[in-house]
């Protein structure tokens, strides 16, 4: 169990803001922080983790005071045993993947784990590269595993997956959820992407101005009314078109085009780049097996 | 045939001056690029001197500092037996504070342009400031640590003020190359002038130019 | 999307179907969802809810058609049509609101429909999902 409140005043090129935010997560939850880039949600992860210092408030981890401004404790970030997934993945150039994950064992510590770390990433081949001699996917799965070998009670992934392509993003959430369940770790997530959120996390916490404005499941989030409807898919507007009195509108949704007809009432409101919920009725659908070739 | 000649002196003082700084260096950039201190800028400033006061400015003090005649002198002379006027470790220690910004500020800007993400992600994983330096962030600034170390050997063989005001003319004690020329040329012996002024050119330009071409990765083919 | 706010009025379960009728201000109209009251607690006699359908999921029909298998149907004044040249926009007044139907510009000119006639705006019961309100 984790309950965390603080306050402290960011600066940004806008201006001051306030952030103050308040939050409880259940051990092996997965809470997403969704909002605007500037909203605090970074600043949120990194006064977690101690490498920002609130103004005041109280973090507490399964027991044990991470920080208590009244009570004058702040563990530095040595003592709070977290993973934290960066946005740049900053693994250190000159250790290669295996060193890079073996860099947070412990004095004496077995590497039985960073082996079952290395075989569960499928790094096998490439533990022995340099950061530089990976691609994106790689050097993310070699973060992760890094992020993982102290074997923190909470993970903070930052937008881990903006970077990488549709396929390599999927393989990764579908690593997190299998590395979830077999070491029982809570993480908070930062991530726009609205099938990753749905795919990944619990709880959806909307990051306003520096306060959380809206809580819930990422149904009870992101879809203004829930619709009873059983064919949904969230996808991202990649064009919309005019034909006579409908809108044609093409859709990403995973790695498939799919288009929708819309009408004018309903085209107001939308543009390209809007993330969407796709509903339909689960007696419309046609299904045809694809023959094996 | 070296023996106690002011060439010998010059390399004895320029090596003994670059291990020393470097050592002091390494945790002083270290400082200057993580700290918010308030006092930061003032230790910058400090750091800084030695490239826009005139060597003699240094010298001054120093000598004035250190005179056994002084406060100071008088302590280190009587509690540590170290006479710093008219010596070797005189000498050295003029020398590092002459050098000081070469050493420090390529260390310090290598320090800065390394990502702040990496010594964070170094901390999270439980490893402290001087794990983390020696570990993590020296490594991979190692083209700067090459050119803090090559600058202030460079810069040490090829001083003149300071070294003259402190640590006077004495010849195999304190006479380097550098003054040594200029004695010669006082003295109109104008071959000794230039077969110490081509030594100290030629080796001085050996050594830039190795620096540009390992910067510069022209020597990666060879080294890997 | 087409939305009509209604009261559930009554709920026909078989397995993991559920028959949904909706009291619409007197007219009853019936949506199957794959919900059962044991899913989703909003069903339940009384909930308040919108029915959500396509516009291009409304048949028309020109009043007094009795033998035909849609049993939603509302009845409505059609009050604009815009023209495309396969399709066009009818707009419909009724007294459950503004409805919008797409169908083909033949039909509007087999049916010769214009604005002031009265018409039947009907829809599948399989067309029509629930939301509460």
């Amino acid at each position: 169990m984790i309950t965390a409140q603080f306050n402290k005043k960011l600066w940004s090129a806008q201006g001051g803001m306030q952030l103050d935010i308040q939050m409880e997560l259940q051990q092996g939850e997965c809470l997403t922080l969704y909002g605007d880039s500037g909203a605090g949600k970074t600043s949120a992860l990194r006064i977690l983790s101690g490498l920002l210092q609130p103004d005041s408030g109280r973090i507490e981890v399964g027991g044990e005071t991470w920080y208590d401004s009244g009570k004058n404790i702040n563990l530095p970030p040595q003592k709070r045993n977290i993973g934290y997934v960066f946005q740049d993945y900053a693994l250190f150039p000159n250790l290669t993947a295996r060193e890079n994950i073996a860099f947070g064992l412990r004095k004496g510590e077995s590497s039985a784990l960073l082996e079952e770390l290395i075989t569960i990433t499928s790094l096998g081949e490439l533990q022995h590269k340099k950061p530089g001699q990976l691609s994106g996917g790689q050097q993310q799965r070699v973060a992760l595993a890094r992020a993982l070998v102290r074997q923190p009670k909470l993970l903070l992934l930052d937008e881990p997956m903006s970077a990488l392509d549709h396929l390599t993003r999927s393989h990764l959430q579908d690593f997190i959820l299998e590395a979830r369940q077999r070491y029982g770790f809570t993480v908070i997530l930062v991530s726009h992407d609205l099938g990753e959120i749905i795919k990944l996390s619990d709880r959806v916490a909307v990051l306003g101005n520096g306060v959380i404005s809206r809580e819930g499941s990422p149904a009870q989030v992101f879809m203004q009314h829930k619709i009873s409807g059983k064919f949904q898919f969230s996808g991202k507007i990649l064009g919309i078109e005019q034909q006579e009195v409908v809108w044609i509108v093409t859709l990403l949704i995973g790695a498939n085009l799919v288009k929708v007809v819309v009408t004018e009432k309903e085209i107001q409101g939308l543009s390209i780049g809007d993330q969407v919920i796709v509903a339909s009725k689960a007696f419309n659908p046609i299904l045809q097996k694809i023959r094996d070739l | 045939m070296l023996e106690g000649t002011p060439l010998k002196i010059t390399f004895e003082l320029a090596a003994v001056t670059t291990v020393l700084l470097f050592f002091v260096s390494v945790p002083l950039a270290f400082w200057l690029s993580s700290s918010r201190s308030r006092i930061k800028p003032v230790i910058e400033t400090l750091v800084s001197m030695p490239l826009v006061l005139p060597p003699t400015v240094l010298g001054f003090y120093f000598l004035l500092a250190f005179s056994p005649s002084n406060s100071f002198g008088q302590w280190l002379d009587e509690w540590l037996g170290i006479q710093l006027i008219f010596s070797f470790p005189g000498l050295v220690v003029a020398s590092m504070i002459y050098s000081l910004p070469f050493m420090v500020h390529p260390i310090q800007s290598g320090l800065a342009s390394l990502p702040p993400s990496l010594k964070e992600a170094s901390y999270l994983l439980g490893k402290s400031r001087t794990t983390t330096l020696l570990k993590i962030l020296l490594p991979n600034i190692k083209s700067s640590l090459l050119t803090g170390i090559v600058l202030s050997f460079a810069h040490t063989v090829g001083e003149f003020g300071v070294v003259l005001m402190i640590g006077g003319n004495i010849p195999g004690e304190t006479r380097v190359a550098s003054i040594a020329i200029y004695d010669q040329v006082e003295a109109l012996n104008y071959g000794a002038a230039n077969y110490y002024s081509m030594v100290l050119f030629a080796i001085t330009f050996s050594i830039l130019l190795l620096v540009y071409l390992v910067n510069g990765g022209y020597l990666k083919k060879f080294w890997k | 999307m087409n939305r009509i706010e209604g009261q559930i009025s009554g709920i026909q379960v078989s397995g993991s179907l559920s028959l949904v009728s909706v009291d619409c201000k007197g007219i009853l109209l019936k949506s199957i969802i794959i919900d059962t009251p044991d899913t989703s607690d909003y069903l339940a006699t009384g909930t308040k809810v919108q029915l959500l359908f396509k516009e291009t999921e409304i048949v028309i029909a020109k009043p007094g058609v009795r033998e035909i298998s849609l049993q939603n149907r509302i009845l409505a004044v059609i009050s604009a049509i815009k023209q495309g040249d396969l399709l066009c926009s009818v707009i419909l007044e009724s007294d459950l609101g503004t409805l919008e139907a797409i169908i083909s510009t033949n039909a509007v000119a087999d049916l010769s429909l214009q604005p002031g006639i009265e018409v039947l705006a009907m829809i599948k019961l399989n067309e029509i999902m629930l939301s509460p309100c």
